[in-house]
């Protein structure tokens, strides 16, 4: 089963056009969906998760058409939004099953083995009886994940999971996520990139709606391997180099900024070469991006 | 702080919804002054419209619905910042906690202020400019500004502060909008129970104090203002009033404290600091391990479904009963049931019913409205609910059905519904248990709780989740759940009446006992059917277009809602519009085609038709029927009934009569056939009217008669709108001649009488009865002109397991079929007003032996339903004393034979017609009477046996004052007949609520106060000051001077026919027994409108010896004289009044051990008494004889006055 994007667009009420005629196929393992806070990842994911209406296009889940087959899609489908909340007076097991209920398992001795397994899993099973109210963010985060995989699902989509979290639950969530069986479509969004160089198979970048990039990481990688230069810069000077480089990052060391520049060839005797990471293919796209937006 | 006052504002005045509330309370304010739409405050009638006392009632009344304004303005500023996770920002920031807090506070309060200035505004203008469609350039005084400032700072403000305060403290320590609405139902339990107070004289204090809105306050303060005082009086800030406001003000602030002392900055801080904790435990615990989740099977079909509805039901029902304001209102309501059951009896004269299972219910019915309220809040939480907690997106990408969700949310709605009425109908049972009437009726309690109370519960549930799915804004959706009840007083204004316009409504009726729930039954299981239809289709269109992830766009809904279409849904709406609309239909063709239906309006408009086409006829000279046979069938399954008889009519004129005018009984289920025979022929039928005039072949010459047969046939068909007709019964059939059976010439009865609607249809405004002397007055009785007496004979045939009866003694009885025939008949004349009864009864005999033997033995029957034999003593005892007595001191009683029949409680009086009482189950059959009760079946009985002398044996005129020979005369005889049976302190107590009964009454006068001896069918007039003022007289000239005169009255007027006695002439009868001294008493009690402001200003004394001691009272007298309006003028005095000194007597109580009358010619007085006994109590006229506007300061307790002489001795 994979899932197809096809010319998919939305322009909110207040003129918004959270999506510009996105186009994606993603197979089944993990996908990363990588961009910028706005970008329209979560839009995406939304109309994806039989949640919102796209003014055109269509998706195609298998066989299945997610916008007019919704409650097929939703029998098959795992979701883990951007920002949830939970019922804070009910306990974690309570919930677990109430949702269970919900996506058809009807049968009361299945759902308690399933409950306790998802809740191990998790590593919530110790807290099962907690009011979520209680949970910190990583144990609620946790158990969206767990209340996700119920059932077994086909299609998994996870939007921003690890925002906010310190590292070692970040890391426990990831693990948890590359635990998910292979033949099923999980399409992670994110604006970290090391979670999509850990975690996927297959990737795409967007921003302002559109879709920059599409690929594997590591041949994403490869693509711009030998075109990243660096260079340790003063403060002052980093409005000239901006100007005269295409400068796609830049960050502090030790309170000095040091800049990134795409470029096929070196710039300068200054720059050092630099291998390659998802995060430069993450903004050289970003700013190839502004700069054609920019001059049209 | 101005900081947060400016920020509060800003935001504020940046949304809409603070314009909306504005433009809500102004267009409030204006429909409320400038229509008639609202009538608060008792406008109609004399009371202007722009009356002090009306535009505070309304202010008050709209602040009310500015609570609801209050909850929603003064609840949010901090509740604000939580929801918007603002806290954290603001916290941490270096403000103090006072300013942030005062700040939020002023800038809300403020806000709230501008959104009621928007209901000054509205009533002004409403008032201010002469709206064309009001024509009530009369009804109007000048324009005041002082009448809408003095309630708004002495109600508005104050209650703005109050509520705003303790709401600003709910919402902010509580942290739930939950919060405030359930103290906003607390606050106005408070009010409801004040109102039940109100109704009993000796909790007023409370009741003025209970109430958070000083309503309580207002109506004790203004209770007894009369029309003159409404127009005039601004309302005072002292006494209750002061009071109220002050307790309740402290209240409010007392709220502001303890939220500045409670509130704790890091309140929202609070939950990430424990799970801090927590989550470092957690990251301690590193142990990994891969688990293998079990293979499960989902499930989607029906039985899925099903299932999922199961737990989510369950799930939204125990979310709701677990919570804390649920939990509250609940019990509140509990505790409430439990405080109007035992406190507020809320009977005439303070005497409990017995608990019965439908009395225990018609208690938790109080609670009717907060099940409304608790269902459209809770309606609009858990619709809400998910989103509310932002778990809305994982569940809706959840794979259920669609209908799934909102089924279940109705389902753990319909099942919190269920829980409260099974808390309640226990509640009941408990109070049947404590209240000693331990006789649990299921199947009322089902009927009604289950039945009717939870119908009407479940259908504003589905309104409410209809309207909060449509709209999809928890709050415009509470406000248009507002709008919606309101709009449905609005639309009755606006001529629309039938209750198929009226959501949700379907009537069981009043129970009775005896009826059961009768025939209410039907039209009740259509309306619902009706209803329910509706709701359906609601309920499925709210499925259909239910926001289910995040389009809330309506157009876009649209659009989702039509891909949710499928059979079911489909099926379902056509369903439920096919049932909607056929029950529609067979309403419809129940009420308005087999049954005539008119609003009011039309009403009126035929009424006036009437008198417009009709009134000429009413002098013309019309023969009287001298005698009557009628044979009447009741068939009480079928609610049917017809007869056949004939009246002979004489010519008692001085003329010849060529026409015979007949008004025929106007029911529309009635078909009325009138036959002369050859004698008469059709000249003009007004069929719109019943009212048909015919030819004589031969004038009817001066002492002529003829024959008038007629035959009538009525037939109950479907069933009507409203007023269904509870005359013709399946048990407990009564009626009367008059309602049903021809009658002669022009009908005054049918004109409309109130002065307002007989402008409004451009009628000249009318006296109410023609004058004293009016010469066609005197020559007709108070029964109308149709007949002086007559020759009565009767045979009524009813179902075998029922007993009829009317007026006359039996002749036979017989058997034929199924059914069974009385026949009875008259042996004298007797006045042509008689009644049919049949019911299922029990009969209790006795004999009355007079105690002159020449007299003859008088049977004595009381037909009564099956259980309903509590009081039967005490009424066969009142029919004992009131002919011993009036045998004894007016004349012998004219019949052999006396009974009492009751009839179910839909109505409430007793009637006397000759030798039988009809007398309702609601008055005497089902009060619980105590020991220090007024005996209300024994006094109701004896006044009604009072009636066959006054009314049977002395027939008045029918004019001006008649109601004081026949009413005011039987409350006298059966007082004396209740003195003479109870204690002074029932009679104490009697005379109060009489007392109260008058003051109040005169308050609510439509048209003008009269004297007694002009009373134009004022009850409080006849009745009420009849009995104070009789029981004065009878103090002040004897009861045997009044009886004299009584006799003589009797005497010289009993058993004859025109012309007919008028109060004038029972006046000179007083007057002749009454000394000159006191002749005073006569013009102030009968011919003027007197009252007293008795009070005792001091009262001391001082102990000359162990048994004489001296007391010193100042007595301050005022005597007023009123005009009809109620403006009252201090006239001199020369008057004699009871001064009294009381004691504490052996059972702790007052007891009399001085009584006096005194002459009093000044205003202030002082007196000095001696008495042998150490007094306690002293004061004038302590026993409440005379009329007092406030009887409570006549008494006061006496203090020593020796203490301070001893001091001078030392």
């Amino acid at each position: 089963m994979k899932l197809n994007i096809d010319n998919l667009s939305k322009t909110y009420p207040n003129g918004v056009q959270a999506l510009k005629n996105v186009t994606l196929d993603i197979p089944v393992g993990m996908f990363g969906l990588l961009g910028p806070n706005g970008a329209g990842k979560s839009s995406l994911m939304r109309t994806i998760a039989t949640l919102q209406e796209p003014d055109t296009g269509s998706i195609q889940l298998g066989d299945l058409s997610v916008l007019t087959q919704k409650e097929e899609v939703r029998k098959v489908l795992g979701y883990l939004p951007q920002e949830f909340g939970v019922y804070p007076k009910v306990s974690a097991e309570d919930l677990l099953d109430h949702i269970a209920v919900l996506k058809g398992i009807t049968k009361t001795k299945e759902r308690k083995q399933l409950v306790k397994a998802l809740l191990q899993k998790t590593n919530l099973w110790q807290h099962r009886k907690k009011n979520l109210g209680g949970y910190s963010g990583g144990m609620k985060q946790r158990f969206g994940i767990a209340q996700a995989l119920i059932s077994d699902p086909k299609l998994i989509i996870v939007d921003e999971p690890t925002a906010g979290l310190d590292p070692a639950e970040r890391n426990r969530f990831l693990n948890l996520l590359s635990e998910i069986g292979e033949n099923t479509v999980v399409i992670l969004s994110t604006h970290i990139v090391e979670d999509v160089k850990e975690l996927c198979t297959n990737m795409a970048i967007i921003n302002q709606g559109e879709v920059l990039h599409t690929g594997n990481p590591l041949e994403s990688i490869q693509s711009i391997e030998g075109q990243i230069w660096s260079k340790t810069i003063e403060k002052e000077e980093l409005d000239s180099y901006q100007q005269q480089y295409n400068v796609i990052s830049e960050r502090l060391i030790a309170g000095k900024p040091e800049i990134h520049v795409h470029s096929e060839t070196r710039p300068d005797e200054t720059f050092e070469s630099k291998a390659a990471d998802l995060e430069d293919v993450y903004f050289s796209k970003i700013k190839e991006f502004t700069a054609t937006e920019a001059v049209a | 702080m101005l900081e947060f006052i400016k920020f509060e504002l800003n935001y504020r005045f940046s949304r809409g919804v603070t314009y909306i509330y504005f433009v809500l309370m102004g267009a409030m304010g204006f429909i409320a002054t400038a229509t008639d739409i609202v009538r608060a405050g008792g406008s109609g009638g004399k009371v202007m419209e722009n009356a002090p006392i009306v535009l505070t009632g309304i202010m008050v009344a709209m602040m009310i619905f500015g609570i609801f304004i209050a909850s929603a303005v003064m609840g949010v500023p901090v509740l604000r910042d939580f929801e918007h996770k603002t806290d954290s920002m603001i916290f941490t920031t270096p403000v103090s906690k006072f300013d942030y807090l005062a700040g939020k506070y002023l800038g809300s309060f403020l806000t709230l202020l501008f959104i009621i200035g928007g209901l000054i505004l509205g009533m002004m203008l409403g008032q201010a400019l002469p709206w064309p469609w009001l024509d009530n350039a009369d009804r109007l005084l000048p324009f005041s500004f002082m009448s809408f400032l003095n309630p708004f700072f002495i109600f508005a403000l104050p209650n703005l502060f109050i509520f705003g305060s303790i709401f600003f403290m709910g919402g902010t320590l509580g942290k739930r909008m939950v919060v405030v609405y359930a103290q906003g139902i607390i606050l106005f339990m408070g009010y409801l129970a004040a109102s039940t107070f109100l109704s009993q004289l000796d909790n007023q204090q409370l009741a003025a104090m209970l109430d958070p809105f000083g309503f309580g306050a207002l109506e004790v303060t203004t209770q007894y203002w009369t029309v003159a005082e409404q127009n005039s009086q601004l309302i005072p800030f002292s006494g209750f009033i002061l009071s109220n406001r002050l307790i309740w003000m402290g209240i409010g602030l007392l709220s502001l404290v303890w939220t500045m002392v409670k509130f704790n900055f890091q309140m929202a801080g609070n939950a990430s600091k424990k799970t801090k904790k927590k989550g470092t435990k957690v990251a301690r615990e590193l142990a990994d391990q891969v688990i293998d989740t079990p293979a499960v099977q989902q499930v989607f079909g029906a039985a899925a479904q099903w299932a999922q509805i199961k737990n989510l039901s369950w799930f939204y029902f125990r979310w709701i009963i677990k919570q804390g304001p649920f939990l509250m209102i609940t019990l509140a309501g509990v505790l409430f049931v439990f405080m109007i059951a035992f406190v507020g009896g809320g009977q005439s004269y303070d005497i409990e019913l017995y608990m019965t299972s439908s009395r225990a219910v018609q208690n938790i019915g109080i609670f009717n409205l907060f099940f409304i309220i608790i269902t459209v809040f809770y309606t609009g939480e858990i619709v809400w609910k998910e989103r509310d907690v932002k778990m809305n997106l994982i569940y809706d990408a959840l794979p259920f059905t669609n209908y799934v969700s909102l089924a279940s949310k109705f389902l753990g709605m319909v099942l919190m519904s269920i829980f409260l009425l099974v808390v309640l109908m226990f509640t009941g049972i408990l109070l049947q248990i404590i209240k000693g009437y331990p006789v649990i009726e299921w199947g009322i309690y089902i009927t009604d709780l289950f039945g009717d109370t939870l119908a009407v519960m479940v259908l504003y549930l589905i309104l409410g989740l209809f309207i909060q799915a449509l709209v999809n804004h928890k709050f415009v959706g509470f406000g248009l759940m507002f709008l919606f009840y309101i709009s449905l007083a609005v639309i009755n204004e606006l001529g629309i009446e039938h209750s198929m316009f009226f959501f949700a409504r379907a009537s069981l009726g009043q129970y009775s006992e005896m009826n059961e729930y009768g025939h209410y039954v039907t039209p009740f299981s259509w309306f619902n059917v009706y209803w329910f239809g509706l709701a359906a289709v609601m309920y499925a269109v709210a499925i259909l277009l239910s926001v289910r992830g995040l389009d809330s766009n309506f157009m876009v809904r649209l659009k989702i809602g039509k891909g949710r279409v499928n059979l079911q849904a489909i099926l379902t709406i056509v369903l439920s519009l096919v049932v909607f609309t056929g029950s529609g239909a067979f309403i419809y063709y129940n009420t308005n085609v087999l049954n005539e239906y008119q609003n009011s309006d039309d009403v009126d408009k035929d009424r006036a038709r009437y008198e417009r086409t009709l009134s000429q006829f009413e002098y013309l000279p019309q023969p009287k029927i001298i005698d009557t046979y009628v044979e009447v069938n009741l068939y009480p399954k079928k609610r049917d009934f017809d007869a056949k008889g004939h009246y002979i009519l004489k010519n008692k004129s001085a003329g010849p009569i060529s026409q015979i005018h007949i008004q025929e009984g106007i029911d529309s289920q009635l078909k009325t056939v009138i036959n002369f025979g050859q004698k008469a022929s059709v000249d003009t039928v007004y069929s719109d009217f019943k009212y048909t005039i015919y030819n004589l072949a031969q004038p009817l010459a001066a002492g002529d008669s003829i024959q008038m047969d007629f035959e009538v046939k009525f037939t109950t068909v479907g069933f009507r709108e409203s007023q269904s007709n509870n005359d013709v019964v399946y048990n407990g059939t009564f009626f009367n001649n008059t309602q049903y059976f021809p009658g002669i010439g022009y009908n005054s009865g049918f004109e409309l009488s109130s002065d307002d609607d007989r402008k409004e249809q451009d009628l000249e405004i009318k006296e109410r009865m023609m004058e004293t002397d009016d010469p066609r007055g005197i020559a007709q009785s108070l029964f109308g002109d149709d007949a002086d007496k007559i020759s009565f004979e009767i045979v009524v045939s009813t179902d075998s397991s029922q007993i009829a009866i009317a007026p006359g003694y039996l002749q036979r009885k017989w058997n034929e079929g199924d059914r069974t025939y009385y026949h009875y008949k008259m042996d004298t004349p007797m006045v042509s007003f008689y009644s049919v009864v049949s019911a299922d009864y029990e009969v209790i005999t006795d004999v009355w032996e007079p105690s002159v033997d020449s007299l003859p033995d008088v049977n004595l029957e009381i037909y009564y339903h099956k259980g309903h034999d509590y009081n039967t003593d005490k009424m066969l005892k009142g029919m004992k004393e009131a002919l011993d007595y009036y045998t004894a001191n007016f004349s012998p009683y004219q019949f052999r034979q006396l009974r009492i029949m009751e009839f179910p409680r839909y109505r409430s009086f007793a009637q006397s017609y000759a030798n039988t009482v009809p007398f309702s189950e609601g008055i005497g059959f089902i009060q619980n009477i105590k020991t220090d009760d007024v005996d209300l079946p024994f006094y109701v009985t004896a006044h009604e046996v009072a009636h066959q002398w006054w009314g049977h044996q002395v027939t008045e005129a029918g004019v001006k004052g008649n109601a004081m020979l026949s009413e005011t005369l039987s409350q006298y005889s059966a007082l004396m007949v209740m003195k003479k049976n109870f204690k002074p302190e029932i009679i104490k107590e009697f005379l109060k609520y009489e007392l109260n009964s008058y003051l109040m009454g005169r308050t609510f006068e439509q048209k003008k106060e009269m004297p007694l001896y002009q009373v134009e069918g004022q009850g409080y007039i006849h009745y009420r000051k009849g009995s104070l003022v009789m029981y004065a007289l009878q103090d002040y000239i004897g009861e045997d001077s009044v009886n004299a005169a009584l006799k003589r009255f009797n005497e010289d007027w009993a058993f004859k026919e025109a012309p007919y006695p008028t109060s004038k002439d029972l006046i000179k009868y007083y007057r002749a027994v009454t000394p000159d001294s006191l002749q005073y008493i006569i013009t102030d009690m009968f011919e003027t409108i007197t009252l007293f402001e008795n009070k005792t200003t001091e009262a001391e004394y001082e102990e000359i010896s162990e048994n004489e001691y001296k007391v010193n009272l100042k007595l301050d007298v005022i005597k007023y004289r009123a005009d009809s309006l109620g403006s009252e003028e201090s006239i001199p005095l020369k008057d004699w009044i009871d001064v009294g000194v009381f004691t504490e007597g052996s059972d702790g109580k007052d007891s009399l051990i001085y009584l006096q009358k005194h002459q009093f010619t000044e205003q202030e007085n002082e007196l000095e008494i001696t008495v042998g006994t150490k007094p306690t109590k002293a004061g004038i006229d302590p026993i409440n004889k005379l009329i007092d506007r406030n009887p409570k300061d006549n008494v006061k307790e006496v203090s020593t006055s020796s203490s301070s002489e001893k001091e001078k001795e030392v």
